[in-house]
């Protein structure tokens, strides 16, 4: 049910696909879930090399949209529901939009940017390869005789994902948290040094100011004013 | 800095009041009576003094022309001649008095300041809340006389006065000649009232120009002052 | 085939309630914003107090050119009201409106990142608008509500993930089948900054810079006309029926009521819903709109850390009551 429910909400089909047997376990004898994963996974490719082949910079950043978005379609057809929501909510709705912010900050032209190429491009394609290839072994390697059953309970519900990250996984969890939060204790750590650098004249009238909380936020360097409230926040 | 600071400082004792007092006062305009009105729907109600068109008592007028001279933006058009009539006795000399041939007013041009109004000595001007005769030919919003006469009959009576209220001038006036008259004809009854002339001891009535329908006017007694005042000016200038 | 006829009826109904729960809620606010503020509103569409004026001005819609600026880009400006519209109607499968699976359009296991991370994909449409429309009002549009989506994603996140805790599921049904009524006073600040968080990413005043019309002339929709732009006015309100039926499902008990008998749930949760989006229009009218450094500020310093605290409130009340 919880498949069907997914390929559904995805793809707004009207008819559900049909729940193939799995005791035919081969590449010969496709059935329709399979068929359906190798065809997003086209997509998704397809997708992935027009983001890093297409000159308009934007354009990029939407087909990097329909790449994520076939990567969570894939995660639906494994049963990895909740994967794929986070994959969507995280990537499609936060780091893009992040992305196309960026772009937009920096005047984006519509059309092609001539200087969208890089110099190393056969280097690039090189550490590419090489990184799909490796992934791509140690992926087949790991899971080649790993069947989803998918008549019996979803084997990726965010119950079992849940029990599996905080049973047998939560120190490599709690490391790469730690991890992030370096990253973030960094960022801020860096970002205060060059601001501290950069506005040291204004070091007075900032602390005549941002003693009392209640005084809004001055109005001639609101964006200053609140990069400075947000680090304090997080400190 | 996790403190809850609400979004607009406000200055009362409670975070937050102001922005409560916000929502009480648009849920408390919702419950009452709009303040729309559905005019083409629903007639809007004037005020008797509305400024919505200017009415011609022609019979009044008497071609000074000083409305059309005070008129800011020159929207009065005034066309008249002369005409001799003859002497009230026999033997005396023939009077000349104008006679009115077009009265016209340009509503596209006119700013409805009211100029004209105030400035006319014998009252032939007064305003109608009337307000709907907006045209599709600029042409058509110059109203001649006959349209002018119409607007007249939708006048509205003016207010009546307070009820302690002094008596308006030329009433008192009219009133006092009219005792003085009394006394005089009682004491001397035996003298002819030849030299002594009428007018003033029956004010309105018999000078009033017979007119097909005059709505309110005579009726009221504070509107009763305009022709008093008319019968008495006309006398001293004839 | 039974099944089949299932899926499609239920689509059906979705679809169905997609196309005109968003008109009756513009038709309520047209209403209830004039006569908060003295006015009646419209009249004459429809012949009974104007009830047709959103058909009518549909109608207008379809009518008008279909105008592409000459310096846009054209597809993903024409892409970009589908992209801002659709997801609302997915989200709308996701919210059970009654106790049972009859209820809901499509019971989803991970129901509240479904909702969540839908939700967050239409806001590319404003951004796809923003951009592609080569107009700089529009650019300044879009920027704001990247922005904006970015500060308020957050504290939503957090505050339906403490929902989720107190329920220990992330399943809609299931976070209503564990509902209790004292749930209501728990969770009450988290229902708080769910609703002010998700009114900001609808950018629906006081939250509207994005589209403020007086300062960026509507923003991202500047350039857009006719049916495209009748799209972006349909999400907005498609937007307010899906916030508004989310925090019914999550902070106020969905079909829980505290009269009628089991068959009359729904009853609740349209109820629920309808006076949420009154509060909606309500807050429009009310409030001024805020600047944008107030914007951001009022997400990092006092949503964010709200929504902390109830994260911190909820798991220690759910550690004690177990």
């Amino acid at each position: 049910m919880s498949l069907a429910a997914a390929a559904v909400a995805a793809a707004t089909t009207t008819t559900p696909p049909a729940l193939a047997a799995v005791e035919t376990r081969g590449f010969l004898s496709p059935t329709g879930v399979e068929i359906a994963f190798l065809l997003v996974g086209l997509v998704t490719f397809g997708a992935a090399i027009v983001t890093v082949t297409t000159r308009q910079l934007v354009h990029a950043a939407l087909w990097l949209v329909v790449a994520l978005g076939g990567l969570a379609v894939e995660y639906l057809l494994l049963t990895a529901e909740f994967i794929a929501w986070v994959q969507v909510l995280i990537y499609v709705g936060s780091v893009v939009v992040l992305l196309l912010f960026g772009l937009m900050l920096t005047k984006a032209p519509i059309g092609r940017s001539p200087d969208a190429d890089s110099g190393n491009r056969w280097a690039a394609l090189t550490v590419a390869v090489a990184a799909a290839a490796a992934l791509v072994w140690v992926v087949v390697d790991a899971f080649r005789t790993t069947w989803i059953d998918l008549d019996g309970p979803a084997a990726g519900s965010t119950k079992a994902t849940g029990e599996s990250l905080f049973q047998n996984w939560v120190l490599p969890f709690e490391a790469l948290s730690v991890l992030l939060l370096t990253a973030l204790v960094g960022a801020i750590v860096l970002s205060r040094k060059t601001k501290t650098e950069s506005s040291s004249p204004s070091v007075n009238s900032r602390g005549a100011t941002g003693s009392s909380s209640s005084v809004p936020d001055s109005r001639n360097h609101p964006i200053g004013r609140k990069g400075q409230a947000e680090q304090e926040g997080a400190r | 800095m996790a403190e809850p600071v609400p979004p607009t400082p406000t200055r009362s004792r409670i975070p937050g009041s102001g922005l409560a007092k916000g929502l009480a006062v648009t849920l408390r305009t919702m419950t009452r009576k709009t303040v729309t009105e559905q005019y083409p729907d629903a007639q809007p109600e004037l005020p008797p003094r509305t400024r919505g068109v200017i009415g011609l008592f022609e019979e009044n007028c008497t071609v000074c022309m000083l409305c059309a001279r005070e008129c800011p933006d020159w929207c009065i058009y005034i066309d008249s001649h002369k005409e001799t009539v003859p002497p009230v006795a026999p033997g005396g000399r023939e009077r000349s008095r104008n006679v009115l041939d077009r009265f016209a007013i340009d509503f596209a041009l006119c700013m409805y300041c009211g100029i004209c109004i105030e400035v006319c000595p014998f009252d032939a001007l007064f305003w109608s809340p009337e307000f709907e005769y907006a045209e599709t030919d600029i042409h058509e919003l110059t109203h001649e006389r006959d349209k002018l006469r119409e607007w007249m009959w939708t006048v509205p009576a003016p207010p009546a006065l307070d009820p302690s209220a002094e008596e308006p001038k030329e009433l008192a006036a009219a009133r006092k000649t009219a005792e003085k008259l009394a006394t005089a004809e009682t004491e001397q009854a035996a003298q002819p009232e030849k030299s002594e002339p009428t007018k003033p001891t029956d004010p309105p009535k018999p000078t009033k120009p017979t007119e097909p329908t005059e709505p309110t006017k005579p009726t009221d007694p504070a509107d009763s002052t305009k022709p008093t005042k008319r019968a008495t000016t006309q006398e001293g200038d004839s | 085939m039974n099944d089949a006829l299932d899926v499609a009826l239920r689509l059906l109904l979705v679809f169905v309630v997609f196309l005109t729960f968003p008109l009756i809620i513009g038709q309520t606010e047209h209403k209830v914003m004039a006569h908060m503020q003295g006015r009646l509103g419209p009249m004459y569409a429809g012949g009974f107090h104007g009830w047709a004026q959103l058909i009518a001005d549909g109608v207008k819609f379809a009518q008008k050119e279909d105008v592409v600026p000459a310096g846009a880009d054209r597809r993903i400006f024409q892409l970009a009201p589908a992209v801002a519209l659709l997801p609302y109607l997915l989200v709308l499968l996701a919210i059970p409106i009654g106790p049972g699976e009859g209820a809901v359009g499509e019971v989803i296991d991970a129901g509240i990142f479904f909702v969540l991370a839908v939700m967050g994909v239409g806001v590319l449409g404003s951004l796809m608008a923003g951009w592609a429309s080569a107009n700089k009002f529009s650019l300044l549009g879009g920027l704001r509500t990247a922005a904006q989506l970015l500060a308020y994603e957050l504290p939503m996140l957090l505050t339906a993930a403490s929902v989720a805790m107190a329920a220990g599921t992330v399943s809609l049904p299931g976070i209503l089948d564990a509902f209790e009524w004292w749930w209501l006073p728990w969770q009450i600040v988290g229902a708080i900054v769910f609703f002010v968080a998700g009114l900001a990413e609808l950018q629906r005043p006081p939250f509207d810079m994005p589209v403020a019309d007086s300062e960026i002339i509507f923003g991202a929709y500047t350039e857009y006309t006719g049916l495209r732009f009748a799209l972006f006015l349909l999400a907005e309100y498609a937007g307010i029926v899906v916030l508004c039926g989310l925090t019914t499902v999550l902070f106020l008990g969905g079909w829980h009521g505290p009269w009628g008998a089991d068959g009359l749930g729904w009853v609740w949760t349209l109820l629920k819903t309808a006076v949420l989006a009154f509060v909606v229009i309500w807050l429009r009218v009310t409030y001024p709109r805020l600047r944008e450094d107030q914007l951001q500020k009022l997400s990092w310093t006092l949503l964010v850390p709200l929504s902390l605290t109830q994260i911190a409130l909820t798991g220690i009340v759910k550690v004690v009551i177990q």
